[in-house]
């Protein structure tokens, strides 16, 4: 990973929050995107980050969508106070799944992370009291942020809700930037390379993954709180395994070396989704095209082809020999 | 060194278990404090399986490891290097995508407690472990290669950085796990010099199948042989026991040049 | 009494299906070390190949036999050209790949047939039931307990009774021992690849008659198939079997207790096994 980079991953994202308005009509489809980021961050910071390789991001999302809906809806709760409770939510589901997953490594830790989205799946079908079963929770409203009562920030209007939502994002990007730079991130880039050597260089590795775990789960959920803000309602997809599986494959088309490729990879698939369902409901057939391509070919996805090309008008524009990854990454 | 007067490793009735076949049977071992001891034995004889008993990568079957004065035998390997273990692996281990400097920086922030602050500033400053890592460096002969991936070193380098990995935990006790394998005959002596130097600071416990190194730096060799403990002492005894030859089928362990 | 029994012997009928559903991913799992997603895509693929067949007037009894053998082919097509050059990257996209595989196949169906399913009349004879005294059974679900364990012997007698099988075993075990005795371990990778693409769509003709053909009838097949293959053991042929007929059977009888429980008790249970017990009943290390 370049470190040059990292440190305007933070303005990358900045500036695509601040074009977005500029370049599309929908605040709502503008917000799918980045709450869609959101959830594809907590994904890379398991995937990329970890080397964890997790089917049931799903269970913190729509954890994140029930216990916001639940809690706006039935217990009428203020928004300023919800936020936080919702991002405790996933940390909790996060930290009960993650303990029994990452008690077993690689293709077994994939099926326990399976076998628990798909408990949690039935659990929420079933359970319809609190959470609607197959109609989900409806009727989860927008209220304005106010705390003691002072009105901070209306959320009626698509883009106010935008720029909610894009603080939320912002605000979950630098965190996650910070850890990842942290001794503590690179902790866990050592555990994703070996984490046998991780062990015997003195960490405790179940922590860093129940850590990780909740971090990832902490953030999904409050991805999955804010979609049933934006749609108004905590369906029961959000907890399906479909959901899980998108999580992972916009993780792995946008690159799983950075977090700005998070958000390259919810964008693409976001807007691709919306504006490819309604020419060709098929549209599902080119995803699983371009991830077929991407293992192939692709490895670091999106971001792995604009660097390609990036470096590549680079040396043009310079007429010097290619920089190559290794020396680039004299920045320590 | 350190304030133990008796041996600062010492293991009794080690067992190791998979499924039914036992791989260590019974082994004690005695570690005398800055000495270098060497096991030693054919293929099969349970070395490196006791070696990960007594670092605390496998848990023993049965059997108690004390350390120093502790009882480590329940400890995890994590927890047994922040009691002054540390080991190198004898199938190249290494972060082959992080960068040489940074698989030692690993190395030595490893002993360290993690805080909270930890997860939030990086690893600069006091953090970077700068001093220990240029010592390792250098004294390793990797400094050229300090910022290049793990994963692209050559062989002889990936085993220095081995060996460097273990010492970057600055540890009481270092295990080191066939170092030499594979190596050139330059790296070699290279090697045996540097492990022969380690004892004034550390006690180092070496399994090796390199006689010219075991016969001319060991202070005690621990031969084993079908996971128990064959014959034990100074190496010249072990160089004329009979049953050490016979359970190598031949001479291979009469001691190299020099 | 009759309930029960009859609950038992359906659950016998779904268990031999979710054994030749399972025991192809197993056997993949076990040679090629890796979870393939793809493999409900060919159970799918068998249960439409059979009602396409029999909308162009071949019988049942043909779609049986050739159905199998050309999705086998394509699954050993697949592994030749495609997944084969996988093997040397990161261990997810060995997933990920079979995860788009499956996906395109799922959305090729619907674009195909349409995405409401069709229903498969089984072969005239075999239509209507069988009386034995008290015992009324519909004769096609007796057929296929048959058939089912009629090729199980034969599966179980290629694996452990011919020199492939013993191969892919032994691959298993070992892929370097097995290329250094001069087997060619690739040639291997394929066949098993494409055995188990054919059990599944074998599965899939069998399932057809049953409970017709539809889109999404591959997502279920591989999330029982993962059950299945996690309690039974991976790898493991036995495994498969036992795993595939507990499970049919004690799905079969709690859908009479407590249908919905059913559903998340399996899922308990394949969590359980992974955790205390990973390598599944039956399974080898």
């Amino acid at each position: 990973m370049h470190t040059l980079k990292e440190n305007y991953q933070l303005v990358l994202a900045f500036a695509t929050v601040l074009a977005m308005p500029l370049f599309m009509q929908s605040g709502l489809l503008a917000a799918e995107v980045l709450i869609f980021a959101m959830a594809v961050l907590g994904c890379n910071l398991l995937l990329g980050f970890t080397g964890l390789l997790s089917f049931g991001q799903g269970i913190f999302f729509g954890m994140g969508s029930y216990a916001l809906g639940i809690m706006l809806v039935k217990l009428n709760m203020p928004l300023i106070l919800v936020l936080p409770l919702t991002i405790l939510v996933g940390v909790v589901s996060a930290v009960f799944v993650g303990w029994f997953s990452i008690r077993q490594r690689s293709v077994y830790f994939v099926l326990l992370t399976l076998a628990f989205a798909q408990m949690f799946y039935f659990l929420a079908y079933t359970m319809t009291d609190l959470t609607g079963g197959d109609n989900g929770l409806l009727g989860v409203p927008r209220p304005p942020l106010s705390v003691f009562g002072i009105e901070l920030l209306p959320l009626e209007s698509s883009w106010q809700f935008y720029s909610f939502v894009a603080t939320c994002f912002l605000l979950v990007f630098w965190f996650l930037q910070r850890i990842t730079t942290s001794v503590f991130g690179r902790t866990l880039l050592a555990i994703r390379d070996n984490e046998i050597r991780a062990g015997a260089v003195g960490y405790d590795v179940r922590g860093f993954k129940l850590a990780v775990f909740a971090i990832s789960g902490g953030v999904t959920a409050l991805a999955g709180g804010l979609l049933a803000m934006m749609a108004g309602i905590a369906p029961l997809s959000s907890i399906e395994y479909h959901t899980s599986e998108m999580i992972l494959v916009m993780t792995i088309i946008g690159g799983t070396s950075n977090l700005f490729a998070s958000l390259l990879g919810a964008g693409f698939y976001v807007l691709s989704a919306d504006w490819l369902s309604s020419i060709w409901p098929r549209w599902l057939l080119l995803l699983g095209v371009l991830l077929m391509l991407i293992s192939l070919y692709m490895q670091q996805g999106l971001w792995g082809v604009l660097e390609k090309l990036w470096h590549a008008v680079h040396r043009r524009r310079r007429r010097e020999p290619a920089i190559s990854a290794t020396e680039s990454e004299q920045q320590s | 060194m350190n304030g133990t007067t008796g041996p600062i490793l010492r293991a009794k009735g080690v067992i190791k278990r998979f499924g039914k076949f036992a791989a260590v049977q019974g082994v004690d071992l005695s570690v005398a404090p800055n000495t270098i001891h060497s096991v030693i034995g054919p293929n099969g004889a349970g070395k490196t399986t006791l070696f990960h008993t007594l670092t605390g990568t496998l848990a023993a079957s049965a059997g108690t490891i004390e350390f120093d004065g502790i009882d480590v035998t329940r400890l995890a390997d994590h927890q047994r290097v922040r009691k002054g273990i540390a080991r190198s692996f004898q199938v190249t281990s290494l972060f082959p995508t992080l960068s040489v400097r940074e698989n030692l920086r690993l190395a030595a922030q490893g002993t360290h407690r993690m805080r909270l602050s930890d997860s939030w500033l990086p690893p600069t400053g006091s953090r970077s472990c700068e001093e220990v890592v240029s010592g390792i460096l250098e004294r390793l002969d990797l400094v050229r290669t300090a910022e290049i991936p793990a994963g692209t070193l050559s062989h002889g380098q990936q085993r220095r950085l081995e060996v460097g990995m273990a010492l970057a935990a600055r540890p009481k006790a270092i295990f080191l796990d066939e170092p030499t394998s594979g190596m050139g005959v330059d790296d070699i002596d290279a090697m045996k010099s540097l492990i022969h130097g380690l004892r004034r600071d550390h006690t180092v416990v070496l399994i090796e199948h390199n006689m010219g190194i075991v016969m001319d730096i060991s202070d005690t060799v621990t031969v084993m042989q079908l996971g128990q403990v064959l014959v034990e002492g100074p190496p010249e005894m072990i160089r004329n026991d009979e049953r050490v030859r016979a359970a190598y089928l031949g001479n291979m362990i009469t001691g190299g040049a020099a | 009494m009759n309930v029960y029994l009859l609950q038992v012997v359906n659950g016998v009928g779904i268990g031999m299906l979710y054994f030749l559903l399972a025991v192809g991913l197993s056997i993949i799992f076990g040679l090629l070390r890796f979870v393939n997603f793809a493999h409900g895509a060919f159970y799918l693929l068998g249960a439409y190949f059979c009602f396409q067949a029999i909308k162009w007037g071949l019988s049942f009894w043909l779609a049986l036999i050739l159905v199998p053998l050309i999705i086998g082919a394509a699954g050993w097509a697949i592994e030749r050209i495609v997944l084969r050059r996988v093997y040397d990257k990161a261990h997810e996209f060995h997933i990920l790949i079979t995860v788009g595989l499956a996906l395109i196949i799922q959305e090729a169906v619907i674009l195909v047939w349409g995405p409401l399913g069709e229903n498969v009349p089984p072969p005239d004879i075999l239509q209507g039931i069988v009386m034995w005294g008290n015992f009324v059974y519909p004769k096609y679900r007796l057929f296929v307990i048959a058939f089912t364990a009629v090729f199980a012997l034969l599966l179980w007698w290629l694996l452990e009774g011919t020199r492939l099988g013993s191969a892919v075993r032994a691959g298993s075990e070992s892929t370097e021992m097995v290329s250094l005795l001069g087997i060619n371990v690739m040639r291997i990778f394929g066949l098993t690849f494409g055995l188990g693409a054919a059990t599944a769509a074998l599965a899939g003709v069998l399932a057809a008659p049953i409970r017709g053909a539809e889109p999404f009838m591959g997502l279920e097949a591989i999330a029982i198939a993962f059950v299945i293959v996690v309690v039974g053991g991976m790898g493991s042929f036995s495994g498969a079997l036992v795993g595939g007929l507990l499970i049919g059977i004690v799905q079969s009888l709690m859908s009479t207790l407590w249908p919905e429980g059913a559903r998340l008790m399996i899922y308990v249970a394949m969590g359980a096994v992974l955790l205390l017990r990973p390598h599944g009943l039956l399974g080898r290390g």
